[in-house]
């Protein structure tokens, strides 16, 4: 049996036309952009074409795309690149403290070289707290970022009202928005939405692994994070990765040429796993909001008793691969920080389980899923002191 | 990091699972806050003190379910003195390894057998509770292991002081700022010495 996949947000599978893509131009297609010549010529047009649909797909200018080595490049560049620019105008940062790592991370470390950082609570859906956000402005404020799908329990963050809040102070606050998980899974018009930097990735939506996006506005300016030799501008130094480029244009060609019914039919998918989950295994809670405030393809739902790494093994056995919350499955041991946060208990964090759907994912393989699920939970309740 | 076959196949099938109605000892260790948590019951020869039947239950991981079904394969049958005798690393031997980061799986599994095999012993006037001095501190801290390699933290020499007064554990622990263990140890720490009546407070300076 083929095995059947639910981690989409960790990585997702490559599409074969994706694939095929980028064998064709790492078998010919492998020139660096260059004046003159027809190679060169024909490898600048390729990346502006790439650059291009990229930007369509977030309502951007070509001019303001920046290819990187992911989404964990592209945050660093934003962030990093825009506080060390522009650290004269403030040193007072916004994020939350359910935002991914690498936002996170960033803000430890700014926090470590004299930067003020406030972070926003979240309700118990994971809405970051906007009362929180107006009362944390300042007039050093020269940053704010946040996770605009979480990638956790799949909480969509009002970007409009944030930006909002934000544009109510006197001075400009630029908004990062990590958007790897939202992207081609809620639709994202950087202008509707008044986003300044952005960063995305490939890998999750069926692209290449190793490559990812940064859209920065017209007007924005980032400091150079990465020194090297200039191919395409200061802010993109050293060797391109034309074939994943190219693969990763493919990749949002696929996603966003029917994008409204992907999501459609991804929602369908994943409100049929939560409806079989429920009806079919008792003692569950979903964590995260329900409905269209959550992002369509994610479902995370605690099972009492047990524990998450033993479920997420055993399916694994199954042939069903999903994640778990729990501190065993993690590399430092500890609960989920998401579901803390957001006020499950330890033991709901450890049994938590997220699926995450793609276009690829079947109804029969729902059907199988749950069915397994259900006796694999069974069985790990039967050997559970915390039920017997 | 991947799981011995031996591991898996404990996991899948474990033996002796679960629990001993009307048993002559038991125990329980570990939290489900922590994630993880496993009950041991022994039936024990009157005269013999040989473990007759032994069952256990689980909340954990697989590992935690893996050497919960081990340890109770390795008791089973042996008298409670020969028991006593088996170690946290030779239970990992016994599954063909296990990663370092799970080595804390089987010291909380023989943890709780000895345990279990205490209270019997004082329940029977085979021995008589211990007296609680530092030493039983410094004792107690050898389970604790740092996920890191798999070794416990006393072994390891992390621990540079230990004191007891007044109720109060004093524990200095060498371990850098960015270590990702870091947080994981000094809850450890205080999981492990919260559960003695005689200390009210868990000082721990990293």
């Amino acid at each position: 049996m083929e095995k059947i996949y639910f981690d989409n947000c960790l990585t997702s599978k490559p599409a074969p036309e994706v694939i095929e893509t980028i064998t064709e131009f790492m078998k010919n297609k492998y020139y660096f952009p260059a004046n003159f010549i027809a190679t060169g010529t024909e490898a600048a047009n390729n990346l502006a074409k790439a650059k291009k649909i990229v930007a369509d797909s977030i309502g951007a200018n070509s001019k303001e795309i920046h290819f990187t080595s992911g989404g964990t490049a592209a945050n660093n560049l934003a962030i990093k690149g825009y506080l060390t620019a522009n650290s004269n105008k403030g040193t007072h940062i916004i994020c939350s403290v359910i935002d991914y790592p690498d936002l996170l991370t960033n803000a430890a470390f700014f926090e470590e070289s004299g930067f003020d950082v406030t972070y926003l609570q979240a309700d118990n859906d994971g809405f970051i707290d906007l009362e929180q956000l107006k009362e944390s402005i300042r007039e050093d404020t020269v940053l704010f970022m946040t996770t605009m799908v979480n990638h956790t329990v799949g909480t969509i963050q009002p970007l409009k009202e944030i930006r909002e809040i934000l544009d109510s102070s006197k001075h400009k606050i630029a908004m990062h928005i990590d958007a790897c998980e939202a992207y081609a899974r809620v639709p994202v018009n950087v202008d509707e939405l008044g986003i300044d930097l952005m960063s995305i990735s490939a890998h999750k939506i069926h692209g290449p692994q190793g490559i990812g996006a940064l859209y920065q506005r017209k007007g924005i300016v980032l400091g150079q994070v990465q020194h090297g030799i200039n191919r395409m501008d200061n802010l993109q130094t050293g060797g391109l990765n034309t074939a994943s480029i190219a693969g990763f244009a493919k990749a949002i060609e696929l996603a966003f040429s029917n994008l409204d019914e992907n999501i459609s039919q991804i929602r369908k998918l994943s409100t049929y796993l939560l409806n079989k989950i429920e009806s079919t295994i008792s003692d569950t809670l979903l964590n995260g909001p329900r409905g269209n405030k959550r992002a369509s393809h994610n479902i995370n739902i605690s099972f009492d008793y047990i524990e998450g790494e033993a479920i997420m093994m055993m399916m694994e056995m199954n042939g069903v691969s999903i994640s778990t919350g729990s501190a065993c499955a993690s590399q430092g041991l500890k609960p989920n920080y998401v579901l803390m946060a957001l006020g499950r208990s330890h033991e709901q964090s450890h049994s938590s389980m997220k699926f995450t759907l793609s276009r690829y994912n079947t109804f029969q393989e729902i059907d199988y899923t749950v069915e397994k699920l259900a006796e694999v939970v069974k069985e790990l309740r039967s050997r559970s002191p915390l039920c017997n | 990091m991947q799981y011995s076959q031996k591991v898996l196949d404990h996991f899948m099938k474990p033996h002796n699972i679960g629990k001993l109605e009307d048993p002559d000892a038991a125990a329980t260790e570990g939290s489900p806050a922590c994630g993880d948590q496993i009950s041991i019951f022994l039936k024990i020869h009157p005269e013999t003190h040989i473990i007759e039947d032994i069952k256990f239950q689980s909340y954990g991981c697989a590992s935690n379910i893996a050497t919960g079904s081990i340890i109770t394969d390795m008791a089973m049958g042996k008298t409670i003195e020969e028991a006593k005798d088996i170690t946290w690393k030779g239970a990992a031997e016994e599954l063909d390894g296990l990663p370092a980061v799970k080595m804390h799986c089987s010291v909380l599994a023989v943890d709780t057998l000895k345990k279990a095999i205490k209270k019997y012993e004082i329940e029977h006037g085979l021995a008589e509770e211990e007296a609680f001095t530092k030493d039983t501190i410094i004792e107690e801290l050898k389970k604790v292991i740092y996920p890191g390699v798999g070794e416990d933290i006393i072994t390891l020499k992390m621990v540079k002081y230990v004191g007891f007064e007044n109720g109060v554990a004093i524990v200095d622990v060498e371990i850098p700022k960015f270590d990702t263990h870091r947080d994981n140890v000094a809850e450890e720490i205080k999981e492990h010495l919260e559960v003695f009546k005689e200390i009210k407070e868990v000082k721990i300076t990293l």
